[in-house]
């Protein structure tokens, strides 16, 4: 899908843990995320650290969506 | 008496050389050229007509080339298409991929073709021709014409391609599973291969690993004014699944409202839930912000830092589901994203 | 260790008045084996249900299948699980050989279950189809996961595990017809013959993705998602130290069937000596985070590195998600120059089209295909049906759906099927009996 959207002109950034397969299925901007089942926020912790967390890397996101790069780009949180 | 139609360039439709490349399409009855050995080779089949257009004139003009192709042929019967061969000819080998392609997919009639293996025309388009592998030269005329008359044979007998090994033609990407003929366990291949890989001799890996297909980069944002849009494959939708979304294999996707939420609710209070089978359910459950942010980017939008949140996000199932079904729902979220002028897409993965 | 499976040859399997084994012929009391399955209160409804190779039979939803073993030092069949934890793989056994006992749910399916037809079109989808199967039929209480796609399934998988042993129990006193022998000693240890030999580890990755208790592959009843990779000897795989977990889509799923009779441990045991020196088992796992993948892949390079060896067999238990825990060990592998064969099935979509692995390294150079999870599968009715049949187009099975809109639902009226090889129990086999390969077309 992160192919297509792209194709289109549609600017896009990935955001997934397994930044392999973000790597493998074409996607130019990716940002990682901290696990599968819950890429942006991890029960485990308290609601506070989960919004922090959430926050910032969404924020990296919208960054990334603005910076001109290359090449595919995994932006570093 | 089956019927078959071939595509020849200028030069081996007869036309001239390099000098006559320009040449626009036409079409002739009967057999021209290689034509003759196609048809001859064919069992219960004959060549009826044959295409010919020169390279440049499809290389620099193809829309229009295959326009009045594709027109030739309306009127005609024909259950094959051939194109070729194009030995290591580039401009040939390109021309042949569009119009069997293009013939392909106009007409449903199974298209081959057969190129050297350096001929960029093979790497181009392998997924959607047969295309057999060719020598590097006209001297190969007889065995290439061959190879594609063999296995157009088959396929107009109704039989099936054992493989793109066994009948010779370029990998098109296209796999399935099969039971050995022999019965060999994967066990014994394993081992085999092991031996073999530790002894530094010769073996075939049963999966060969693909290229990968990069898109150009798309430009950069001003995020100030943005339109922003949230996708995810990770499941997310109304408690209610009300566009009944597969949990696997998905071959649907919805797109839901978001307009005045701060955040999304989660599956305890009946909003929205995970449907996505290939992952522990229980966090997304909880608090599907976990899978789509939307509380995050609210705050960035209250903010200034972006213009605004698309009033829709976008939802499928990424587990098992096919890439072509992928492309597809894709490109019918596209549809919706430019006509809502979006500017920019976070797609979530899990 | 040393590890002496004695083999009965069960040819018939019938229900009687005195639970025995006589020449080729397994009679079952039906009440005293049900009575070893209401042990846990937890089942609500059980029977058993006797098929074999060629019944015009149909069994779904299938959670597990177990070859009926007893250990002859009276310890439990899968410590952690029948009994209390200790190390197996040392001294006798006894296994009732071509049949198993299959936990199929009376009516409730889940996403990891399969289904099993033990004649015509379907049978070739799964080596169970070739064995005579005991199956509990059972239902329970445990209404917190009734109607959820995940289930642990605990209730019927122990049941069916407590019966597997209690079956092994009858050739207990018995002579064996056969004896299988594995043996292997300390690695150090070995004569120099052996120890000029190419050194091999066969490195597993059990699925364990579930970050809940209950779902995943257990080590001794320890669930593996909870693991770091280690080092075991194969004879504890063969013996019952690691029974299946309850998540992952089934033609992927090493019951523990498969992992008690594990082709790929007997294929290097029998290289042993002769062209390779087979070191042991690196148990590794399919945990779901990019970290916990990189660093079970540092663990599993660090071991075999350690261990010397020269070469390696890698299987991972799953697709998607879990390609990425075979490429990155793969890749450690080979970085480490311990080269590398794996062994893995596919998801190339129902089109054949889509990429083999979620994800790809030009050091898997070496691979053996088993199968295409996403082969779509048409199948005619049958004409009776272990369990339930809506159970496959109902309860999210991952190889069968509620309704299609060009294929219509997994189950039709007339009992004919629809699905994709994905819900076939243990049909690709990657513990090393797949027949199956992929070819390109």
């Amino acid at each position: 899908m992160v192919k297509e959207i792209e194709k289109a002109g549609i600017t896009i950034v990935q955001m997934a843990n397994l930044i392999p397969v973000a790597k493998t299925v074409g996607a130019n901007r990716m940002v990682p995320t901290i696990s599968i089942p819950y890429p942006l926020g991890d029960p485990q912790t308290s609601k506070e650290e989960q919004w922090k967390l959430r926050y910032h890397r969404v924020g990296v996101a919208l960054d990334a969506l603005a910076t001109e790069v290359e090449e595919q780009t995994v932006f570093e949180v | 008496m089956k019927k078959g139609i071939l595509y020849l360039n200028q030069f081996f439709g007869q036309i001239g050389g390099e000098d006559k490349a320009d040449y626009a399409p036409t079409i002739q009855e009967g057999q021209v050229g290689a034509g003759m050995l196609l048809s001859n080779l064919l069992e219960d089949a004959e060549i009826t007509h044959t295409l010919i257009c020169g390279d440049n004139f499809m290389g620099s003009n193809e829309e229009e080339a295959v326009e009045k192709l594709l027109g030739f042929l309306e009127d005609k019967e024909f259950d094959i298409f051939f194109a070729g061969p194009a030995f290591q000819a580039g401009r040939y080998g390109n021309a042949c991929g569009v119009i069997c392609k293009a013939v392909k997919e106009k007409f449903d009639v199974p298209v081959i073709s057969s190129m050297h293996k350096e001929n960029p025309g093979v790497d181009m388009f392998k997924k959607d021709v047969f295309i057999f592998k060719g020598g590097d030269s006209a001297a190969k005329m007889k065995d290439d014409m061959t190879k594609m008359a063999e296995f157009g044979n088959k396929l107009l007998k109704g039989e099936k391609s054992e493989g793109a090994e066994a009948e010779g033609y370029y990998h098109r990407g296209i796999r399935h599973q099969v039971w050995l003929e022999d019965e060999t366990p994967a066990v014994v291949r394993a081992i085999d291969m092991l031996l073999k890989k530790i002894n530094d001799e010769p073996f075939t890996s049963e999966l060969p690993i693909p290229e990968l297909e990069t898109v150009p980069v798309a430009p950069a944002i001003a995020l100030e004014n943005a339109k922003i849009a949230l996708v995810t494959s990770g499941g997310i939708v109304p408690v209610d699944n009300p566009d009944h979304i597969q949990s696997a294999s998905a071959t649907r996707w919805g797109r839901y409202s978001i307009a005045d939420m701060d955040k999304l609710d989660n599956r305890a209070n009946g909003a929205f839930k995970t449907i996505h089978a290939g992952y522990d359910p229980a966090a997304a459950d909880a608090d599907p912000n976990v899978c789509v942010p939307l509380d995050a980017l609210r705050a960035y939008e209250k903010e200034g830092k972006i213009g605004s949140i698309h009033e829709y996000f976008y939802t499928t199932v990424g587990t098992g589901t096919t890439e072509a079904e992928a492309a597809r729902m894709a490109q019918e979220m596209i549809e919706h994203l430019k006509a809502d002028e979006v500017d920019a897409v976070i797609l979530t993965s899990t | 260790m040393k590890l002496e499976i004695g083999n009965f040859q069960v040819q018939k399997v019938e229900f009687g008045k005195t639970s025995s084994y006589k020449d080729g012929t397994l009679t079952i009391n039906k009440e005293e084996a049900l009575a070893v399955v209401f042990e846990d209160e937890h089942i609500t409804d059980a029977d058993l249900v006797l098929t074999k190779p060629g019944d015009d039979v149909r069994i779904v939803p299938v959670k597990e299948a177990i070859e009926p073993r007893f250990r002859l030092n009276g310890g439990p069949a899968f410590p952690g699980v029948t009994g209390k934890i200790e190390r197996v793989g040392e001294g006798k056994a006894v296994a009732l050989k071509n049949c198993s006992v299959l936990a199929v749910g009376k009516h409730w399916g889940s996403f990891g279950d399969g289904l099993i037809d033990m004649s015509g079109e379907g049978a070739k989808y799964t080596i169970f189809s070739k064995l005579i199967n005991i199956c509990l039929v059972a239902d329970t209480d445990e209404e917190f996961e009734r109607r959820e796609q995940q289930k642990k399934n605990h209730a019927i998988r122990w049941a069916a595990h407590r019966l597997a042993e209690y079956l092994g129990s009858i050739v207990k006193d018995m002579t064996p017809e056969s004896t299988e022998t594995f043996e292997l000693g300390p690695i150090t240890k070995r004569d120099e013959k052996v120890k000029s030999l190419p050194s091999v580890v066969y490195v597993m990755q059990p699925q364990s993705q579930m970050e809940e208790l209950g779902y995943n592959d257990l080590v001794y009843g320890w669930d593996t998602n909870r693991m770091l990779p280690t080092f075991m000897h194969p004879n504890e795989i063969l013996d019952g130290a690691i029974i299946s977990g309850s998540f992952m889509p089934c033609s992927s799923k090493w019951s523990t069937y498969d992992f008690q009779n594990c082709p790929t441990i007997k294929g290097l045991y029998n290289e042993h000596g002769k062209t390779i020196n087979f070191l042991g088992v690196i148990m590794s796992n399919l945990n779901v985070a990019l970290e916990q993948k990189e660093r079970a892949g540092m663990f599993v390079q660090q071991i075999a590195s350690s261990l010397g060896a020269d070469a390696a067999i890698l299987a991972e238990e799953g697709y998607g998600n879990p390609d990425a825990d075979f490429i990155e060990c793969f890749r450690v592998l080979e970085e480490a120059g311990i080269k590398t064969v794996g062994m893995t099935n596919e998801c190339t979509g129902r089109d054949g089209q889509s990429q083999p692995l979620v994800t790809l390294d030009e050091s898997a150079d070496a691979i053996v295909s088993c199968g295409n999870v996403s082969a779509l599968i048409e199948l005619p009715p049958m004409g009776t049906v272990i369990g339930e049949l809506d159970a496959l187009k109902r309860d999210g099975l991952s190889g069968g759906w509620e309704d299609d809109e060009k294929l219509g639902p997994s189950v039709k009226e007339d009992g004919s099927i629809i699905m994709e090889n994905n819900s076939m129990f243990c049909g690709d086999s990657v513990l090393g009996q797949s027949v199956k390969t992929m070819r390109e077309f």
